[in-house]
């Protein structure tokens, strides 16, 4: 009986206009916003690899041990034309100094591929808000006459004089239209696949292919939601243009406004600079308080007499000495090298000292601002379908706040091997620190950086599948919400 | 005739549910935007007043000599914030605040002879996105925002049944067997829904000034700029009234007319203006700034070998009177490396804008996009206000150029060869007498930038209305 009713409702559905504009809308969409997107990522794509290149000749190519600092890129993820998160607009690369633990707040670097900096006026969307916007919509659509409609038809008494249970009435549509739904979701799925692996930039992993398969299914449950509560509005209304009416003024709240209002107020109501300003101040301080000590034992390439080679690069700035790269010491100099010694293992343990406090300091101060911030501004959103939805998928594409940081941590933690094997190497306190007179380094030992974001199980149990479930609970309720309207209702 | 069905349109539309929904909507929109706003206002004055005063301060240290002004500019120019921002503040953010005019950061020293390169403008400034980009994108909530999407869906959601309604009713018959003309009816209702709409933005607008008001001191100019917000505000309404009577009068049930309306509207609000422009734009893409760097460092080589083919690096310049043919050499040259090099950087910046010109040519087969090009050259922010003042900030350029040949030429024991050291003045300047760059936005160039929206915003109202006419006047009822 059920499958009847199903079979009823489905080509009911599927005969109408809106089933038609539904299938040329979301495909049309999904073209256009598949071509830019693609086109957009394989600039950045480009952009990473030009970069990776250049860093990659040139991060163990120094001579001598204080000239090294490597950079390291964040590739772009292929995933970001699904949810671009944070992917485009946080910055994609960091550099490895001894005197500062590199994190993301940084200054700016950032590699969008834009060649452009104004090339930000124009908006992009990706494929989640396009869905976001038009499959809640379309929910909506299919639902506001469902009871209402059947209701004013008159066709509703006719369909309950046979023994058919209300409740089996109410899931018979619910599945007749998700059906309904889920094929233009599946065509616009399927169609940016193929357009997208028609590019040469994007390969998707096996991993990869689980995320869209989880973005496909939040895609699934949020559409569902929005069309339960479209259902849940036909029970209460009666009429099927109020119920329509009720149900748009519904979706702006849900969709447009609450998301940006909720973004807005946590945005202004939040302070973080005057902490932000604090911190500066306390890390201003301890620079400062490092620099007097570093001119106590004084810079014996600014005392002449006490080491003359020549040097190439350099400058003047008490940052700059340590790239220095003598490459000559004649012999009259060389009882001054012991010196020269003990001054750079005493000045790198203390920007190493510094460096230490200074990230103390700002680990605190970024958790106390702009990650509270974020998580209040990521709490707001959950009281909305279309904010989990857009937390979901962000998680299950990996271009969340928290896949910004693990690269970061990733950096960080590859800075402490560094300085591990600069101590084992007793590097600080060598003549190849400075100097490459008697040969230059050799980086062969030299841990090298990888980095290994986590896999879709990681993701989902850690980050997606909180928020997919909360998207999920709000699906029976909302059934259950029905079916006790309409169980009682007169017809 | 006409009258008496506008009053008794409106006053439906004023009693009904929907009118309600969406004062309350847009009044409190309206003040959410006005307590955002005063804040962000007093932020962006303060950080403004500091640019302007660090700028200032190093003009006066590097005063004491004609020289130190010739090689290292005026410093950094900035853009003076809008007072209206609060109207469209949506692309501000991604726009720099300031060029930078200071020197240009090449120098060659030889055994006999240190020089570097001249104080130039330089574009290529990043935006100032900062640390707090740390969201999910969205939208800000200025005038834009609040009429391009929000008013705009309601517009429609009040003229969707206009027609369609009165025809599933029966009463649009019962008005039409009176002695009424068909157009009388349809202009009737559009002005009704217009001033019921006109109502609730009056009304928001008002709160939002209100609020305003005891923070922004505004004057008669940007009160003649608020009210031209406002014009183009209706007139971007009435683009969706008429299409909503068009669809009203197309289809016979009220329901389904919605149901085309909202597609249309999320297609041409929401989805056409941030994939149309961006996917053109793709086409012609800027030379990456790599290649802009390394033209611009080819060019530099160039000019010098051509130099020193002619012997620059042979003979120094000296204060020798008359000027000495070296002396005249190399201030050539330092010139002509600074023209080309800015040339060049002119050129990069053109093809920049170019592009993203291009984008918006074609976006504007959005209406919403229009009224966002449109609110935004009227509030003084956006794209073609910057554009406005990289034009202030290059003919301050040229003044202060020009002035530094003057205050060269006041100097009698200067040999007037601008702009080599030795051929110039050493003496002080008076602070005073340095022309201070000041940012301004006119009101004529606002109008003139908004004219062509507001023209084209009627366009589309005269078509869409003219549409709904004909499609009105043939149905059958």
């Amino acid at each position: 009986m059920l499958w009847t009713l199903i079979r009823h409702e489905l080509l009911m559905n599927l005969m109408t206009f809106r089933f038609l504009v539904a299938v040329i809308a979301s495909m049309s969409l999904v073209l256009a916003g598949s071509i830019v997107l693609t086109d957009n990522y394989e600039r950045r794509l480009a952009s990473y690899n030009e970069g990776f290149q250049r860093h990659q000749e040139g991060n163990f190519s120094g001579k001598t041990y204080s000239s090294f600092r490597p950079s390291l890129d964040r590739a772009p993820n292929p995933l970001s034309l699904f949810n671009q998160g944070l992917d485009k607009r946080a910055k994609n690369s960091l550099q490895i100094r001894i005197g500062e633990v590199p994190f993301l707040w940084g200054d700016v670097s950032r590699n969008t591929g834009f060649s452009n900096p104004f090339r930000y006026l124009l908006a992009d969307i990706d494929l989640v808000s396009i869905f976001q916007i038009l499959f809640s919509l379309l929910a909506l659509v299919f639902a506001y006459d469902a009871i209402a409609g059947d209701r004013e038809d008159g066709t509703l008494r006719l369909i309950l004089v046979n023994p058919v249970g209300r409740g089996l009435i109410v899931l018979a549509k619910y599945l007749g239209a998700m059906l309904c739904l889920t094929l233009p979701l599946l065509m616009s799925f399927l169609l940016t696949l193929l357009l997208q692996l028609q590019s040469n930039a994007i390969h998707y992993s096996a991993d990869d292919f689980l995320r869209i398969g989880g973005i496909f299914l939040t895609t699934v449950i949020y559409t569902s939601t929005f069309y339960l509560i479209g259902l849940f509005i036909s029970s209460v209304i009666h009429r099927t243009a109020t119920s329509l009416i009720v149900s748009m003024f519904i979706w702006v709240v849900l969709t447009l406004l609450y998301p940006n209002v909720s973004l807005f107020l946590v945005n202004r109501f939040i302070d973080t600079e005057e902490k932000v300003r604090q911190a500066d101040q306390a890390i201003d301080q301890i620079l400062e308080q490092f620099h007097w000590a570093e001119v106590v034992p004084g810079d014996p390439f600014e005392n002449p007499p006490l080491l003359k080679g020549s040097k190439s690069g350099g400058g003047s700035s008490s940052y700059t000495h340590l790239k220095k790269n003598i490459v000559f010491i004649p012999d009259a100099a060389e009882i001054h090298v012991p010196t020269v010694k003990a001054y750079f293992q005493e000045l790198t343990s203390g920007r190493i000292r510094t460096a230490n406090k200074v990230w103390q300091i700002r680990e605190t101060t970024f958790s106390e601002t702009y990650i509270y911030k974020s998580n209040i501004a990521r709490n707001a959103l959950r009281f909305s379908p279309a904010g989990l939805y857009h937390l979901s998928t962000e998680a299950w594409a990996g271009t969340g706040l928290a896949r910004m940081q693990d690269f970061f941590k990733a950096g960080r933690q590859y800075r402490e091997t560094i300085l591990d094997y600069f101590y084992d190497k007793k590097a600080f306190s060598s003549r190849q620190w400075f100097a490459s007179d008697k040969g230059a380094v050799r980086w062969d030992d030299a841990p090298r950086f990888s980095y290994q974001p986590p896999s879709v199980f990681e993701d989902a149990s850690n980050r997606a599948l909180r928020d997919l479930l909360l998207l999920f609970i709000l699906n029976p309720m909302l059934l259950m919400m029905t079916f006790a309207v309409f169980s009682r209702q007169e017809v | 005739m006409l009258w008496h069905i506008v009053g008794r349109e409106l006053f439906q539309q004023l009693n009904s549910l929907r009118f309600l929904f969406a004062l309350l909507l847009i009044i409190f929109l309206m003040i959410l935007n006005a307590i955002g706003h005063i804040k962000q206002y007093k932020t962006r004055q303060i950080e403004y007043r500091q640019q302007v005063s660090t700028a200032l301060e190093r003009l006066e240290k590097n005063s004491d000599n004609l020289y130190n002004l010739v090689m290292r500019g005026p410093g950094g120019l900035n853009k003076q914030p809008s007072k209206l921002a609060f109207c469209a503040q949506g692309s501000e953010d991604y726009l720099p605040t300031s060029v930078l005019g200071w020197s240009a950061g090449w120098s060659r020293s030889s055994p006999t002879y240190k020089v570097s390169g001249l104080w130039r403008l330089m574009y290529d400034v990043s935006p100032p996105i900062t640390g707090t980009d740390i969201f999910p994108t969205f939208l800000k909530i200025d005038w834009i925002l609040i009429v391009s999407i929000v008013l705009s869906f309601l517009a429609l959601v009040f003229a969707f049944d206009a027609i369609s309604g009165e025809v599933e009713r029966g009463t649009l018959r019962l008005t039409l067997s009176n002695a009424v003309a068909r157009g009388t009816v349809l202009v009737g209702k559009f002005l009704s829904i217009l001033m019921s709409l006109g109502v609730v933005l009056l009304i928001g607008i008002l709160m939002n000034l209100l609020l305003l008001s005891g923070t922004l001191q505004l004057n008669g100019q940007e009160w003649g700029r608020i009210v031209g917000v406002s014009v183009v505000s209706l007139i971007y309404l009435s683009v969706f009234i008429a299409l909503g009577l068009f669809v009203s009068s197309l289809a016979n049930r009220s329901a389904t007319s919605l149901v085309i309306l909202l597609l249309l509207w999320v297609i041409w609000v929401l989805l056409i203006p941030a994939t149309f422009g961006t996917i053109l734009s793709g086409l012609n893409q800027p030379l990456s700034t790599q290649d802009y760097k390394a033209q611009r460092s080819s060019q530099r080589k160039e000019i010098t070998e051509r130099y020193e083919a002619r012997g620059v690096y042979e003979h120094v310049p000296t204060r020798v009177r008359p000027p000495t043919d070296a002396t005249v050499l190399w201030a050539e040259f330092l010139n002509e490396e600074r023209r080309a090099d800015f040339r060049l950087n002119k050129e990069f910046l053109a093809a920049r804008t170019h592009q993203i010109q291009v984008a918006r040519e074609f976006n504007r087969i959005s209406p919403t996009a229009i009224v966002q090009y449109a609110v935004e050259s009227l509030a003084g922010t956006g794209f073609q206000r910057h554009l406005d003042f990289l034009k202030n900030a290059e003919r301050y350029a040229d003044a202060f150029n020009d002035f530094l040949i003057a205050a060269d030429r006041a100097d009698p024991d200067s040999l007037h060869v601008p702009f080599v050291r030795e051929g110039m003045s050493d003496k002080p300047v008076s602070f005073e007498s340095i022309p201070k760059f000041q940012d301004s936005v006119r009101l004529g160039d606002a109008f003139k930038g908004a004219l062509l929206d507001v023209m084209l915003l009627l366009l589309f109202f005269v078509v869409l209305f003219a549409t709904a006419h004909v499609s009105f006047q043939r149905k059958e009822i």
